[in-house]
């Protein structure tokens, strides 16, 4: 049905957004989107509340006007048109079920609308009910529902009309964890069967790693970055996205030498004052002699291990030369190795944190499997170590510096 | 007590109805329903009850509709833009009613409208639709504006949605306002004096023409159906929004 209809040029997707700004009064809640939701995939914006993401998905499903930019769906331009005009069907938070009507009549009333006739509807509703598992409460009242079962029908009500593309504002956020990754992995196979490509907004991290195809990061109101799930939590372009992706530990630092200052190429020595470290960083000559960088070292890359007797007795950090490894020319170490005082030991499950101070007060904190973590408690001294070239670097600007 | 006071002179008034004489005399000399006799013989009376029955249903319709439609577009409004609007609205209900039944008269008979039935349901709507719009209104806030979009992105027309979802939701609320407008309409007297004719004359207004002569018992008794009625028609609608609530809570 959908591959019918004619495309225009340099039209990529099921779902365009071309320079889209979206204002409420004197606040600009979208600015500058663009971006394309591909046939079939499923695609989540990720970002913070209030960062724009459910507006993006309010333009797109026709309750809000962009100020500029452009909205296509399927190739046909639809910026101007009210809702109703639009092949697309909304999941929202709250799931917005038809008090009035019963389930059936729920399902049912988007084909109603467009004048399908009363037997076809009512075969077509029950074939959405039996997609999402909920074809015996075909007479109930929405409000007889629990949470869960209201969210498979208000699913199968949007999925009824055979939308170009399904829009799901944090469908899955008023729902406990355990169903809400029940309903995450339903909501995957329905994709995957009915090919339906989707727009999935939410804000939690885990949730977009779970379904999404590709992911689009969002923060103030702008697209940050767009790619695979595991693309992007290799690759994050900048400090923030890198942030939102998961917890993990940042430390300022500064540069006391540039590359162009006697280092060897692409590698700078950055100094962590509160670490009391200084390492070798492998960055780009866009570095200069005191410009201000963070390091983000992440939990699973830092290796924690008991402060042997007699080994490093030295309070505080030290970064020491690690052995035989390719040191700078300046003799700076390419690993940080601190020892410090565990805080705390936190177990979350099927994993463990545990958080450690060092230097000058600093908590870092590292996380490991329950069955591979440690086994230390809270203050004992313990060595940590990473390497400088595992970590993520981001510049003055907050931008990830490249190697 | 002081309901007691207040509710006095309908007492009177209900008893004078039933009175065998036709002087108003607190007790009266016997009991009859002569006088019910008398008004059910009554041309005149038929005429005007018939007319407050065309008034009071020709502005439940207008006041409901016109109220309704000013509540939704006031729903899409900003705070401020609203407060002006809300306070645009009650105008009406602050002009002396024989200020607005005057104007209403000149009005009216620029257009050659007086004493016609649509000047009744006007100078009644002036009334009724603020009434009405406010009832609309606070039903409308408790409604949830997201089953509207629901309504629109799974492909309904603006009216489509409201009929199909809006409306069943908001029953009670509309139901309410109906019923305000219908009573308004049946007692309303002051705008009706001036605006009604001979022919268009309501209960209220031929009351009145009744008791400018003499006492009339009849007025007894039109006054007391009147009360009667009203008390009738409040009372049924409080059971139906009774029983709706109890409906939709379980």
């Amino acid at each position: 049905m959908r591959h019918d209809r004619h495309r225009g040029g340099g039209v990529t997707g099921v779902v365009d957004l071309d320079g889209v700004r979206v204002e409420y009064d004197d606040v600009v809640a979208v600015e500058e989107l663009s971006v394309a939701v591909r046939d079939g995939e499923l695609f989540c914006l990720l970002g913070p509340s209030g960062c724009g993401k459910t507006t993006t998905l309010r333009t797109i499903a026709g309750f809000e006007t962009p100020t500029a930019g452009r909205v296509a769906l399927d190739g046909t331009p639809v910026t101007g048109r009210p809702p109703y005009e639009r092949d697309c069907a909304t999941v929202f938070q709250d799931w917005a079920l038809f008090p009035n009507k019963s389930v059936l009549e729920n399902v049912a009333f988007g084909p109603k609308m467009t004048g399908v006739s009363a037997s076809e509807r009512r075969e077509r509703a029950r074939e959405r009910l039996a997609t999402v598992e909920m074809s015996e409460y075909a007479d109930t009242r929405p409000s007889a529902l629990s949470g869960g079962q209201k969210q498979r029908v208000a699913l199968a009500r949007a999925l009824a009309v055979d939308p170009d593309v399904l829009l799901l504002d944090e469908p899955l956020s008023n729902l406990d964890k355990r169903l809400r990754e029940t309903m995450q992995l339903e909501i995957k196979r329905i994709q995957e069967r009915l090919e339906t490509p989707m727009l999935y907004v939410t804000h939690d991290q885990d949730e977009a790693f779970t379904l999404a195809d590709r992911i689009g990061i969002m923060n103030d109101g702008r697209l940050v970055q767009v790619g695979a799930p595991g693309a992007v939590y290799d690759d994050p372009v900048n400090r923030f996205v890198e942030s939102f992706l998961g917890s993990t530990n940042f430390v300022e630092g500064r540069v006391v030498e540039s590359a162009t200052g006697g280092g060897p190429e692409g590698r700078v020595d950055v100094e962590f004052p509160a670490l009391d470290v200084v390492a070798g960083v492998p960055a780009a000559r866009s570095l200069s002699a005191g410009d201000g960088v963070i390091a983000s070292a992440r939990p699973e890359t830092i290796d924690l291990a008991p402060a042997t007797e007699g080994a490093a007795s030295t309070d505080g950090g030290t970064a020491s030369r690690p052995g035989s490894e390719s040191d700078g020319d300046d003799g700076v170490p390419d690993a940080v190795r601190l020892v410090g005082t565990v805080s705390e030991v936190v177990h979350r499950g099927s994993t463990v944190r545990q958080y450690v101070t060092v230097g000058d007060g600093v908590d870092l904190f590292v996380e490991r499997p329950a069955t591979r973590a440690a086994n230390v408690a809270a203050g004992e001294r313990v060595r940590l170590s990473w390497d400088a070239s595992d970590c993520y670097y981001f510049g003055p600007d907050d931008r990830r510096v490249r190697v | 007590m002081l309901f007691a006071f207040l509710l006095a002179p309908i007492a009177v008034v209900a008893v004078t109805s039933f009175s065998t004489t036709g002087a108003v005399a607190v007790p009266p000399p016997g009991l009859s329903t002569r006088w019910y006799e008398a008004l059910l013989a009554s041309a005149r009376w038929q005429r005007a009850a018939l007319n407050s029955l065309i008034a009071a249903g020709g502005t439940t319709l207008l006041a409901t509709v016109a109220g309704t439609a000013a509540a939704l577009a006031v729903n899409g409004l900003d705070d401020r833009r609203e407060a002006v609007v809300l306070g645009l609205t009650v105008l009406p209900l602050l002009v002396p009613g024989v200020v607005l039944g005057v104007s209403l008269l000149v009005f009216l008979g620029e257009f050659g409208l007086q004493q016609t039935y649509l000047a009744v349901v006007a100078a009644h709507s002036l009334w009724a639709t603020p009434l009405a719009f406010s009832v609309v209104r606070a039903s409308l806030s408790r409604f949830d504006p997201r089953l509207r979009e629901a309504a629109l992105d799974l492909g309904a027309s603006r009216p489509r949605a409201f009929v199909e979802v809006v409306a069943p939701n908001v029953r009670s609320g509309l139901f309410a306002a109906a019923l305000i407008a219908f009573v308004v309409s049946l007692q309303e007297f002051v705008m009706t004096l001036f605006v009604s004719g001979p022919d268009t004359r309501t209960v209220p207004v031929l009351a009145w023409n009744s008791l400018r002569g003499s006492v009339d018992p009849i007025v007894s008794v039109v006054s007391t159906l009147l009360v009667v009625t009203v008390v009738l028609v409040v009372a049924v609608g409080a059971v139906v929004a009774g029983l709706e609530r109890f409906a939709t809570d379980t």
